[in-house]
C-alpha cells in the first residue's frame, strides 16, 4: 500500500504538488468557520518562521535559539513604517530586507563561533531586541506597544479576515519554499550543508566559510523578518511581550520537531504543534504538557523529527544503525544507548 | 517516503481532530458567558483566580434562582497570556453564537489584540483586569473595570503621598509596562500641579531581582518618600533592599499591590509601615465582600487579590444586564445596557462606566500596622 502511494508519488510528483496546491486554494472555501482559519493562518505564519529557522539550523548547521529577535524586527518594521502610510505590500519584502542586513550585523562579528557559543549569542541578542523595543517608547511605542496596525487591500477586499488574509500568508508560504528549494539545491545549499558536516572539509575544497555563513544567516533572518511582518496585520497589536524568549523556542520546537534539513520538516513541526495545542484545549492547565511530553519523546524516539531526514550527521547523532527502530530501540538494549 | 506518508497521514489525523472538535450540542435554557484568561503561561496564577472567582459569581446567581429563570454557564478557555491565542480564542467565543458576553483577557495586550474581533461581533469584552489607557475605547463593546490609572495616580500623588505620608521629595520606581507607565505618568503629572518635589524615577523590566543600584542612586537625590509602582513580589524585595541598606528613615508608598497578603507573609518586619491606595478593602464590617474573600481562599488555596474580585464583580454587571433586558437578550444590547448602568455596587465597591467604557474609582489608603493591612482612611478622605 505505501510502496504503491510511494510510486505513485515518484511518477507524477508534479501533479501530486500541483494537487496540494489546489487543495490549499479551495480551503477557505471549505472552512467556515473563522476560528478555524485563523489557526490554519497561524500554521502558516510558523511554517514562514520555523523554515527560516531551518534554513541556519538546520542547512548551515549554526545553532540559532534566538529567532525571535529577526521576527520582531520584521514585526516593528513593518508596524512603525505603516504609520508613515506606506502600502503594506511594499513593507513585507522591506521588512524582511531590514531584518537580512541586521542578520548580516548579527552574523560579522559571530562568523567564528560554533554551537553553544553562537547559540548564547542569538540568545542574548534576542532579549536585547526585546528590552530596545520595550524601552524605546519614542519609536515602539515602549510597553503600550503599536496598535491599529492597517491590513493591506486585496482585490478590493480588505483581509483582516482570516478567510482572506490566509491567501497573502499562503502565497509568502510558496514563495518561501520555493525560494529556499532552489537556494537549498544550488551552489550556496551545497555549500551550507558541507560546513554544516565538517566545515574544515569544506574549507579544504575551497569553500568561503565566513561568506556562505553570512549569506546563510541573511537568508534566514529575511524570511523570518517576513514572516514577523506578515503577523503584525493580522493580530493588529504588536508589543514586546509577543517577542519573548519563550516565542524563539516555541520556533525552534517547530523545526526540531518537524525534523531539521529538510524542506517538509518545519511544514510537519508546524502543523502538528499547532493542532496538538489546540486540540489539547479542553485539557486546560494540562494542555502543554502534552506538548512536552511530546518534545521530550521526540529526543527519545526520533531525535531527527518526524520529517528529519536521515542522511544528516547532526539528525544521525545517537542512532546506531539506519535501521534500528523505535521497538528495536525499546526492546533490544544494544540498540539504547 | 514511507516516513513522510506517515507524517501527512498524521497531520491530516489533527486537522480532522480540530474540526471535529468544534462540534457543540445546543442548550437554549442557560445563558452562556466567555472567560478568556491565562489558564497556562507566565500569569497563569491570575488566570486561576479569574476561574475559581467567576465560578463562584455563576454559583451564587445560579443558587439565587439564575437570571431572568434561567441559568448562568461558563465556557473557561485559556489564552495563555498570548496575544495570537487570545485572537482565536476571541474568534472562537465570537462564533459560538450561544454565547452571549465575554469576561477577560488578563493582560492589555491580549484584551487589545482580541478587541478588533469581538467590536466585528459586536459582542461585550468586559476586562477585569486590563489598564491600558486606550482600551476601553478601542469601542463602544471594550468595558474595563479595573479602574483607570488616570484617577488613582492623583489619588496616590495628592492625597497618600502629600496629605497622608507628608511627602515633600519623593523618587518613583516603577514596572515597565503598559500599566506601570500610564500609572507613573499619571502620579508625576499631578505631582508637578501640587508642587510635590519628584526627585528621580527609575524603572526596571519584570523579572528583576537587585535593585541595590537603583536604590543607591535615588538616595543621592535625597528623598523623604519613595514611591514603588509594582506588583508584591518585586515591592517585597525593594523593601528588605532598603532595610538592608540601612535606610530607616525613607517612608514608603505603593500603587499596585494591593492589600495583598503575601507582602506581610514574604516581606514580615521589613515592610511594616508601607502604605498604599486600595479601591477597596475586605473587613469585617464589609459582609459581603469578606464572605467572599473567605470562600475564595478555601477554593483558591491562596487570598484574594483585587484581579479576582474584579472578575467577580464582571459576572455580576453582565449578569445584571442580561437581566434588565429581560427577554430580548442580544450580544449588542447587553453593551448598551452596561453603558446604562449606574447603580452596580461590587465587591470592589461602585462601578459606573464612562462614556468609553471604563471606571472612574474611589480609592482608600491602607498601611501595614504590626503586620496586618489597616484601613487608613475611607472614601471621603478625598475632598
Amino acid at each position: 500500500m505505501i510502496d504503491k502511494i510511494k510510486n505513485f508519488y515518484t511518477q507524477h510528483k508534479t501533479l501530486v504538488i500541483l494537487g496540494l496546491i489546489v487543495m490549499a486554494l479551495i480551503l477557505p472555501l471549505l472552512i467556515q468557520k473563522s476560528s478555524i482559519m485563523s489557526i490554519i493562518v497561524k500554521m502558516l505564519f510558523y511554517v514562514i518562521l520555523a523554515s527560516s529557522l531551518n534554513i541556519i539550523n538546520g542547512y548551515s548547521g549554526q545553532f540559532n535559539i534566538g529567532h525571535a529577535g529577526f521576527v520582531l524586527i520584521g514585526s516593528y518594521t513593518l508596524a512603525i513604517l505603516a504609520q508613515l502610510n506606506i502600502s503594506v505590500w511594499i513593507l513585507y519584502p522591506l521588512a524582511g530586507v531590514v531584518t537580512a542586513i541586521l542578520g548580516l550585523l548579527i552574523a560579522l562579528p559571530t562568523l567564528r563561533l560554533r554551537g553553544i557559543y553562537l547559540a548564547l549569542v542569538t540568545l542574548g541578542f534576542s532579549e536585547i531586541l526585546r528590552l530596545v523595543a520595550l524601552n524605546w517608547t519614542s519609536l515602539t511605542g515602549g510597553p503600550m506597544g503599536i496598535k491599529g496596525i492597517p491590513s493591506p487591500w486585496l482585490f478590493g477586499l480588505q483581509s483582516t479576515k482570516p478567510h482572506i488574509y490566509y491567501y497573502i500568508v499562503l502565497a509568502f508560504v510558496i514563495i518561501c519554499l520555493f525560494t529556499s528549494y532552489r537556494v537549498i539545491n544550488s551552489k550556496v545549499g551545497r555549500a551550507w550543508m558541507s560546513i554544516r558536516e565538517d566545515d574544515h572539509a569544506a574549507m579544504s575544497l575551497g569553500v568561503d566559510i565566513k561568506k556562505y555563513k553570512a549569506i546563510n544567516f541573511m537568508f534566514g533572518a529575511f524570511w523570518a523578518g517576513v514572516g514577523g511582518a506578515l503577523m503584525a496585520p493580522f493580530y493588529k497589536f504588536i508589543d514586546s511581550t509577543m517577542f519573548s524568549l519563550d516565542e524563539g523556542f516555541n520556533i525552534l520546537s517547530m523545526v526540531i520537531i518537524g525534523g531539521q534539513g529538510t524542506l517538509i520538516g518545519p511544514v510537519v513541526g508546524s502543523v502538528v504543534v499547532n493542532s496538538i495545542t489546540e486540540i489539547f484545549r479542553f485539557a486546560d492547565e494540562a494542555r502543554l504538557l502534552v506538548y512536552a511530553i511530546l518534545i521530550i519523546s521526540m529526543m527519545w524516539i526520533r531525535p531527527q523529527g518526524l520529517a528529519g531526514t536521515s542522511k544528516s550527521v547532526i539528525a544521525n547523532r545517537g542512532i546506531g544503525s539506519k535501521k534500528t527502530n523505535i521497538f528495536t530501540r525499546i526492546f533490544d538494549k544494544k540498540g539504547v544507548k | 517516503m514511507i516516513k513522510k506518508i506517515l507524517v501527512v497521514v498524521l497531520c491530516l489525523t489533527l486537522v480532522v481532530g480540530i474540526l471535529s472538535a468544534c462540534q457543540k450540542t445546543e442548550d437554549v435554557s442557560v445563558y452562556k458567558l466567555g472567560v478568556a484568561a491565562p489558564i497556562t503561561g507566565n500569569y497563569a496564577e491570575y488566570g486561576k483566580g479569574f476561574q475559581v472567582a467567576t465560578q463562584m459569581a455563576v454559583d451564587k446567581i445560579n443558587a439565587a434562582g439564575g437570571v431572568n429563570g434561567k441559568m448562568l454557564e461558563l465556557v473557561v478557555m485559556d489564552s495563555k497570556g498570548d496575544a495570537k491565542e487570545a485572537t482565536e480564542v476571541a474568534r472562537k467565543f465570537v462564533e459560538n453564537e450561544e454565547i452571549l458576553a465575554v469576561v477577560g483577557d488578563f493582560s492589555s495586550t491580549c484584551s487589545m489584540a482580541a478587541a478588533p474581533i469581538y467590536t466585528e461581533a459586536k459582542m461585550v469584552q468586559l476586562s477585569p483586569t486590563s489598564s491600558h489607557p486606550d482600551f476601553a475605547g478601542m469601542s463602544e463593546y471594550m468595558f474595563g473595570v479595573m479602574g483607570r490609572q488616570d484617577a488613582e495616580g492623583p489619588f496616590v500623588a495628592e492625597y497618600l503621598a502629600q496629605k497622608y505620608t507628608d511627602a515633600n521629595k519623593m523618587a518613583i520606581i516603577y514596572l515597565n509596562n503598559d500599566w506601570g507607565v500610564s500609572a507613573h505618568q499619571n502620579i508625576v503629572k499631578r505631582a508637578e500641579q501640587i508642587g510635590l518635589e519628584i526627585t528621580t524615577i527609575e524603572n526596571f523590566v519584570d523579572g528583576e531581582k537587585d535593585f541595590t543600584a537603583t536604590l543607591t542612586k535615588i538616595r543621592q537625590t535625597n528623598p523623604d518618600t519613595l514611591c514603588l509602582v509594582m506588583f508584591y513580589n518585586e515591592l517585597v524585595i525593594i523593601a528588605k533592599q532598603i532595610k538592608q541598606m540601612g535606610w530607616d528613615d525613607l517612608k514608603v508608598i505603593a500603587l499596585g499591590p494591593g492589600i495583598s497578603e503575601q507582602i506581610i507573609d514574604l516581606g514580615g518586619a521589613d515592610v511594616e509601615g508601607i502604605a498604599t491606595s486600595t479601591p477597596f478593602m475586605v473587613t469585617e464590617e464589609n459582609k459581603t465582600a469578606y464572605d467572599f474573600a473567605m470562600e475564595f481562599e478555601t477554593k483558591a488555596g491562596f487570598t484574594l487579590n483585587v484581579h479576582s474580585a474584579c472578575a467577580y464583580d464582571a459576572v455580576f454587571m453582565l449578569s445584571k444586564a442580561i437581566g434588565n433586558l429581560g427577554k430580548d437578550v442580544t450580544r449588542e444590547a447587553i453593551a448598551g445596557e452596561l453603558s446604562a448602568m449606574k447603580d452596580f455596587v461590587g465587591v470592589t465597591g461602585p462601578i459606573v462606566f464612562s462614556a468609553a467604557g471604563d471606571v472612574t474609582r474611589k480609592y482608600l489608603i491602607a498601611q501595614i500596622v504590626n503586620s496586618e493591612w489597616v484601613q487608613m482612611t475611607d472614601y471621603s478622605y478625598v475632598k
